[in-house]
């Protein structure tokens, strides 16, 4: 027997979530399509990707938010990886792929409507799939050099904060780990402009991903790439905390 | 099969529930844990299952530490909770889906012991069954399963005055050489006829483990007409057929166990019983 990694095993826990979600996977899909059908707006969209993968995230591990719960899932004679990876492949591969799918059904269903309603002749845009677009997020413009890979990756990074949530707090974790957050960057911004103040004496740097600028001149160039990698290595990081949490879990 | 050296367990810093608990099991036998409430003993079952873990000691299940919960282990455990958990699953989605995660799972076994529990639909919600009728399904299925070790936290609760009888004849049908059953109760005159090793737990720890046949070779279980005085009475109890009693068992005389007149004395003189046993 492999005791550290069994695909069969991983195929049982992830036909185990469908059979058990079944219904509330049907009805929640179906709404997202309606959803998708009147929304329109690239950025809005994106954004209702990322609240609705960090909900679905936070409530991975909401067994354990009953005890006899928690016990039927901890005693599934499976490994912690396998139901960590299960858990991974849910809230950010399937979620995303099926958020992909529900937009394009969802716009191609509200653009024909419209067109027959309206008689209008519309083509259906999937402004999401392009991989070089300017998208706004809330009202500012951000250039995304590779969309969708981009989103991905946002997606990805918010959906292994909120799953380690999920893992850590019994109760309310979509709360508790949206708290931890803001405080957690709140901390991390004071340290940022305290460090600024000491070594350059200003706090009027402006600094995004590690880009610092005095006047339009690039502090460290590189820097921007150096950022990014680091904060999508977050990822990983935040799923490895989780599955040792996970393997800490008592119930 | 299982082995416990000096565990110590709380679930917080000022109250410990477990202190230096040792234990033995063996293999072929259905062992009742007693105890009062809150004495730990749903505690001990999440120990030996790996759902808590011990803040001292070392537990040994079947060669594995079961803190590591590894799926070689748990897929030779099976633990029947008190409380049962809410799946939104009809029986036959239920054996579906985790009957694959145990290897010696037998579907015939599970569905006899269904059918003896008159429990014909399977197509029936687990989360819309009575807190009974759902304790059998999950009692035949945990049968099914094969598993070496079965852990049942409270199993007769909730089952109507036949399925008890029909809880019995499966178990005892069911348990052969190779698996341990632990079995913790207060329902003992339910399961008397049931378990044939019988722990007591008392003050954190384990106090008495014996199997029956050494109990009856040292205690003497008697209904009298009147009180004596003799020494050799440890417990006495009166009721409406007589006096109940309790004594050591020095002529070998034969004896019917009486696990609740037991459970009496090794609260009233522990120390002489402990004594009499080591």
């Amino acid at each position: 027997m492999n005791t550290t990694f069994s695909f069969n095993r991983l195929g049982l826990l992830i036909k185990r979530y469908f059979v058990e979600n079944k219904q509330r996977e049907l009805s929640f899909w179906g709404i997202v399509i309606v959803v998708f059908m009147i929304m329109h707006e690239s950025s809005a969209i994106e954004v209702f990707f990322y609240i609705s993968g960090f909900i679905f995230a936070a409530r991975m591990f909401k067994i354990f938010s009953y005890t006899p719960g928690g016990m039927h899932y901890l005693l599934i004679p499976a490994t912690h990886f396998e139901k960590l990876i299960t858990a991974i492949l849910l809230s950010t591969v399937y979620f995303f792929i099926m958020l992909l799918i529900s937009y394009s059904i969802g716009n191609a269903l509200g653009t024909t409507l419209g067109n027959l309603i309206f008689n209008m002749q519309n083509p259906v845009s999937l402004d999401l799939f392009q991989m070089e677009s300017i998208t706004k997020v809330w009202g500012n413009q951000v250039v995304t050099h590779n969309g969708l890979v981009s989103i991905f990756l946002n997606f990805a990074l918010i959906q292994s904060v909120f799953l380690l949530g999920s893992v850590y707090f019994k109760k309310n974790a979509i709360g508790r780990t949206f708290l931890t957050f803001i405080f957690i960057t709140i901390v991390i911004g004071l340290i940022e402009v305290l460090i600024l103040r000491v070594t350059f004496g200003t706090f009027s740097l402006t600094g995004q991903n590690m880009n610092l600028t005095i006047s339009g001149d690039n502090l460290f160039p590189g820097f921007e790439q150096a950022g990014k990698i680091v904060k999508y290595l977050m990822i990983p990081f935040f799923w490895v905390v989780a599955y040792f949490r996970l393997t800490e879990k008592q119930v | 099969m299982i082995d416990i050296k000096n565990v110590d367990f709380s679930y917080s810093r000022n109250a410990k529930l477990l202190s230096g608990l040792s234990l033995k099991l063996e293999t072929g036998r259905i062992h009742g844990l007693l105890g009062k409430n809150g004495e730990g003993k749903s505690t001990l079952l999440k120990l030996i299952s790996g759902l808590v873990f011990p803040i001292h000691g070392s537990i040994d299940v079947m060669g594995f530490d079961p803190q590591k919960r590894t799926p070689e282990m748990l897929q030779d455990i099976f633990f029947l909770p008190e409380e049962l958990p809410q799946l939104p699953l009809s029986i036959k989605n239920y054996e579906e889906v985790y009957a694959p995660f145990y290897p010696n799972f037998n579907a015939e076994q599970f569905n006899s012991y269904l059918k003896e529990f008159e429990i014909d639909d399977k197509k029936a919600m687990l989360n819309k069954l009575s807190h009974g009728q759902k304790k059998k399904v999950f009692v035949s299925f945990g049968l099914a399963t094969n598993t070496k070790l079965l852990l049942m936290d409270e199993p007769t609760n909730g089952l109507d005055i036949p399925s008890k009888g029909q809880f019995r004849r499966m178990v005892a049908t069911a348990v052969d050489e190779s698996r341990c059953l632990i079995i913790s109760t207060h329902q003992v005159r339910d399961l008397d006829s049931l378990i044939d090793s019988i722990m007591i737990m008392d003050g954190h720890e384990i106090v008495f483990n014996e199997p029956n046949e050494n109990i009856t070779k040292k205690l003497l279980f008697k209904v009298v007409d009147h009180n004596d005085t003799d020494e050799s009475v440890i417990y006495s109890e009166e009721s409406m057929r007589g006096l109940y009693q309790v004594r050591e068992n020095t002529t070998g005389e034969e004896s019917k166990l009486d696990i609740e007149l037991l459970f009496n004395a090794v609260f009233t003189d522990k120390k002489r019983i402990m004594n009499l046993f080591n």
